[in-house]
């Protein structure tokens, strides 16, 4: 079937089977290989991604459910330059990567949480993220990387 | 020694920014146009005889391209370090539930799950053996085959011994005025990488060889198995690393069959092949950490001296040895933690059972062996009436004093630093006196309590005296002037390539960003053993060290000619050569002088680990050329209702040397408590009659973001002379103390023991287990269905 969508600011029309999951499609039919699978179930939040700005695990939703709808992957989350955008530069100051699997997910949860709630306390960052596991860092340079981003963002609206 | 531009500053990871922008490939995003898919059919029963295997029905479904069984490989594809017990796929025997018996690569994921079950399959189970104590009586069914494994130790599923021997400590212990005589367990832990294992193989034209992109841990390991299993020349097996997703140790052994089953088959049908295991079967088929059980006894005199130990340790290896001897060796050697002893025995026997099979895993051997020596030596203390910390203090090894394995040990010995500093950080003295030790009769039930506990480690860094232990890095300077490094070690997320890049800027002088590290690949990087047990700092990073001081050396040889001086009379700023008439000449200049004059900007540097020595028939002598060291504090919250708990604080300090690379350092030592943390608390891979009960993150938990507590991190960065600008290793210690820090937190808080792993809430609530034997929920073993 066809399915259109937004991906990324630009539209989208993909020729796809029904039954396939959405990331299946940005994976398999798209090429963006950024959004990851580690569990298959929604367990892992490694294959988040955002649908009409909120973080989902596209492992669970079916492609052609995104028909109409804005789809954000990592390759889409980029600074004015095209390079990283503020929170992936704070990710790489703070020593946020490590092997590096989680953090497509890890950066989007984190962009979605900034949208929401500008102000966020850590106890919030750490709840925004409790879907998204990481293995290698214990979580604490991913928690100071997005407060130190919301930080600069009040700082220059 | 001058001011440092790069070593110890705040450095950016040199991959990184390809991995928050999505764009790093991990071996799954790599797609060929042509590409098969392939799929390992795996075995239901934990033990059985194959009595045929018939692939030539899935051969005839439309769209399956090849099938293959261990005939397809030279001596059936058999094996193994330091036993060579494998096969690439299973010969003869199944010895797991989840043994592979033949696989497949097909068009299409339909084609290839209608192959799988049309492949005729006939075994005759055996009777399995699931405990380890039972596996070693001679009555017991046999899992391994004679003669292949343990020739010399014809007892049971015995698969090796070791032992440690110090004086003689029975006549002590009967003589000591306050003794300790208790048994600890430890469960089987999932490594839990979030990337799954997977290999793409990619066959030559002619089919005469095969590049493998593979997420091993050790590709020249994958080379030399595929090498002897294919029957190819050596230089025409490729293996490239790719981004790799993970490991802790446990991309090894498993990624090498399956490098060769993808190998085989793109030999096969002259097409790539692919193989990425879902969840599930990564989790159904992957070794995992040992379980372990220790039956230890202690005695100090009452001054709280310790004098005697004596520990007889069971490791469960499972179906096969992998690298479980070698586990259990290093079990041996710090089976008394970093102590002091008048006299000791350590015994650890490994047996082979039918449960999945053990192998590496961050600290292995010594993570185990930690939760219960740590556990004792903290019970000894309250039985004393000492503070914890305080007869740590007392007891533990300094400078010059003999190890329990009779290496004396030199000035690098930071444990008394850590022990304080992590008295100081965690505020221990003011909170511990706030907290009354819990009785566990007088706690009342629903109350929340509170607890403090600490655990030390000491850990042998790299190989020690198991293995030839080298490492080997190259660096060259190329047309642009820009500079390329390899070495022989892997950087599965640890941050070595980062490491390895600061080392040779700060001993070329030159900016990092100039630098690029390759990433292993066998065709340009010189084998350099395993990336395993902490190994890649101080011996990858002196073989970069010795590299980079080669070209240096040719550098300032361009230089003295260019302004025509001694080379002493040099100085460097920054990037530049400055003349002794104050001529400053960029890097740039020199390069090019140097060219000009013939000389060839390359080298190569190796780095031999000190000797080292051990006597496996008298259980002494120098196992390790030195020793990591460092102590954790552990704060909880216990719901005695329901018996959760929470870690509310950690603290740590590590003697690592001289800290090369602070963010990863950091990085590291969160990464290795927050593992300790689930291991502790959560992390559950039960064996019911060998079939696992955990398939994937919705049964088998691990730590969240909201699991772990803000952690407090110090380094006590004595220099180590022989490590790179002072380094010692981080890779596993973090991990190693942190169970038994916590498990004696919740003594502290509710007065009971938990001298099983994990925590879990029946265990801390009630002192035993709720969930009955012999559970009839049998792994997920349909794995043919459950990929898409």
């Amino acid at each position: 079937m066809k399915i259109e969508f937004t991906l990324n600011g630009s539209l989208a029309i993909v020729e796809a089977p029904a039954r396939i999951s959405l990331l299946t499609l940005l994976r398999e039919y798209l090429d963006l290989t950024g959004t990851k699978e580690g569990c298959g179930i929604g367990e892992c939040g490694a294959c988040t991604v955002l649908l009409d700005d909120r973080p989902v695990n596209s492992c669970l939703i079916l492609a052609p459910q995104v028909g109409g709808r804005r789809v954000t992957t990592i390759e889409g989350v980029r600074g004015p330059d095209g390079g990283p955008n503020d929170l992936q530069r704070a990710f790489i100051d703070y020593g946020a990567v490590q092997c590096g699997f989680c953090i497509p997910g890890m950066v989007l949860s984190g962009e979605a949480l900034l949208a929401a709630n500008p102000r966020p306390n850590r106890k919030e960052i750490r709840t925004a993220i409790a879907g998204n596991l990481c293995r290698c860092t214990g979580y604490q340079q991913i928690v100071d990387a997005i407060q130190a981003t919301a930080l600069r963002r009040r700082e220059k609206p | 020694m001058t001011e440092k531009q790069f070593v110890g500053r705040p450095a950016t990871r040199v991959d990184a920014l390809e991995k928050v922008l999505g764009t790093a490939r991990y071996v799954d995003d790599y797609h060929l146009p042509g590409t098969l898919v392939a799929r390992a059919l795996r075995s239901t029963l934990p033990h059985a005889r194959i009595i045929s295997i018939d692939v030539t029905p899935a051969l005839k479904i439309p769209g399956v391209r090849a099938a293959i069984t261990s005939e397809a490989f030279v001596n059936h594809g058999r094996f193994g370090y330091p036993v060579q017990d494998m096969f690439m796929l299973a010969h003869e025997r199944v010895r797991y539930a989840g043994d592979a018996l033949a696989a497949i690569a097909a068009d299409t994921e339909e084609a290839l799950r209608s192959g799988l079950q049309a492949i005729h399959l006939e075994l005759e189970e055996l009777p399995g053996v699931f405990d380890p104590q039972a596996a070693l009586s001679p009555q017991a069914p046999l899992v391994g085959e004679r003669p292949w494994d343990s020739p010399d130790l014809p007892r049971g599923n015995l698969l090796n011994r070791y032992v440690v021997r110090k004086g003689e400590p029975e006549g002590i212990l009967a003589g000591c005025e306050v003794r300790l005589d208790e048994e600890y367990s430890t469960m089987h832990q999932e490594h839990a990488y979030l990337e799954t294992e997977g290999a793409l193989a990619v066959p030559w034209p002619g089919k005469n060889g095969v590049t493998v992109y593979a997420n091993c841990q050790s590709p020249f390991l994958a080379r030399g198995n595929l090498v002897q299993t294919l029957g190819l020349l050596q230089e025409n097996v490729r293996v490239i690393q790719p981004v790799v997703g993970g490991a802790f140790g446990g991309k090894d052994d498993l990624m090498y069959q399956t490098t060769g089953q993808v190998a085989k088959l793109a030999l096969l049908t002259g097409l790539p092949v692919k193989m990425t295991f879902s969840r599930e079967e990564s989790i159904i088929a992957s070794y995992k950490r040992d379980a372990m059980q220790m039956h230890i006894q202690l005695g100090s005199s009452p001054d709280g001296t310790l004098r005697a130990g004596q520990i007889h340790a069971v490791v469960d290896s499972g179906a096969y040895a992998a690298i479980t001897p070698f586990t259990a060796w290093r079990s041996s050697i710090h089976a008394m933690g970093p102590y002091r002893y008048e006299a000791c025995h350590v015994d650890v026997d490994v047996a082979y059972t039918n449960n999945g099979y053990s192998g590496a895993f961050r600290g292995f051997g010594n993570t185990e062996v930690c939760a219960g020596i740590e556990q004792a030596v903290d019970e000894l203390a309250y039985r004393l009436g000492k503070d914890p910390l305080e007869f740590r203090l007392h007891n533990c090894l300094r400078p010059g004093d003999t190890t329990p394995h009779g290496q004396v040990l030199g000035e690098d010995v930071a444990l008394a630093e850590c022990l304080e500093q992590v008295r100081k950080i965690s505020d221990w003295e003011r909170k511990r006196s706030a907290i009354q030790s819990a009785q566990l009769q007088a706690v009342i039930p629903g109350e929340i309590r509170r607890g403090l506990g600490v655990a030390a480690v000491f850990h042998g860094m790299s190989l020690g005296a198991e293995g030839a232990d080298f490492a080997v890095s190259t660096l060259a300077i190329n047309p642009d002037d820009s500079l390329t490094l390899t070495s022989g070690l892997t950087d599965y997320g640890t941050g070595s390539r980062t490491v390895f890049t600061l080392i040779a800027a700060e001993t070329l002088g030159i900016r990092p960003d100039r630098i690029n590290m390759l990433r292993p690949d066998t065709d340009t990087a010189f084998d350099s053993g395993p990336t395993v047990a902490s190994r890649s700092t101080v011996m990858g990073g002196n073989a970069t060290r010795i590299a980079a001081m080669r070209l240096d050396s040719l550098l300032m040889q361009a230089a003295a000619d260019l302004f025509d001086c001694q080379m002493v009379q040099i100085i460097r700023h920054g990037e530049n050569f400055v003349s002794p008439d104050e001529e400053t000449v960029p890097f740039e200049q020199v390069v090019q002088h140097a060219r000009s004059m013939g000389l060839t900007l390359s080298a190569q540097g190796r780095w031999d680990a000190p000797e080292n020595y051990w006597s496996f028939e008298k259980g002494q002598g120098k196992p390790y050329f030195a020793y990591h060291f460092g102590a954790q504090v552990a704060e909880v919250q216990v719901d005695t209702g329901t018996g959760k708990v929470e870690v509310t604080g950690f603290w740590a300090a590590h003697d690592t040397g001289t800290v090369i690379f602070p963010q990863g350092a950091l990085g590291q030592l969160y990464g290795g408590i927050t593992q300790g943390l689930g291991y502790a608390l959560m992390e559950r891979v039960d064996y019911d009659q060998g079939y696992i009960q955990a398939t994937n993150f919705d049964e088998y938990l691990i730590p969240t973001s909201l699991d772990v507590p803000e952690i407090v991190g110090v380094f006590v960065e004595k220099p180590f002379t022989p490590g790179p600008f002072g380094a010692k290793n981080i890779g596993e210690p973090g991990m190693i103390p942190t169970a038994p820090a916590i498990l004696n937190a919740i003594f502290h808080a509710t007065g009971r023991r938990i001298r099983n792993l994990p925590a879990n809430l029946e265990r801390v609530l009630l002192g035993h287990d709720l969930r009955k034997e012999g559970s009839n929920m049998a792994c997920k073993l349909g794995l043919q269905s459950t990929g898409d």
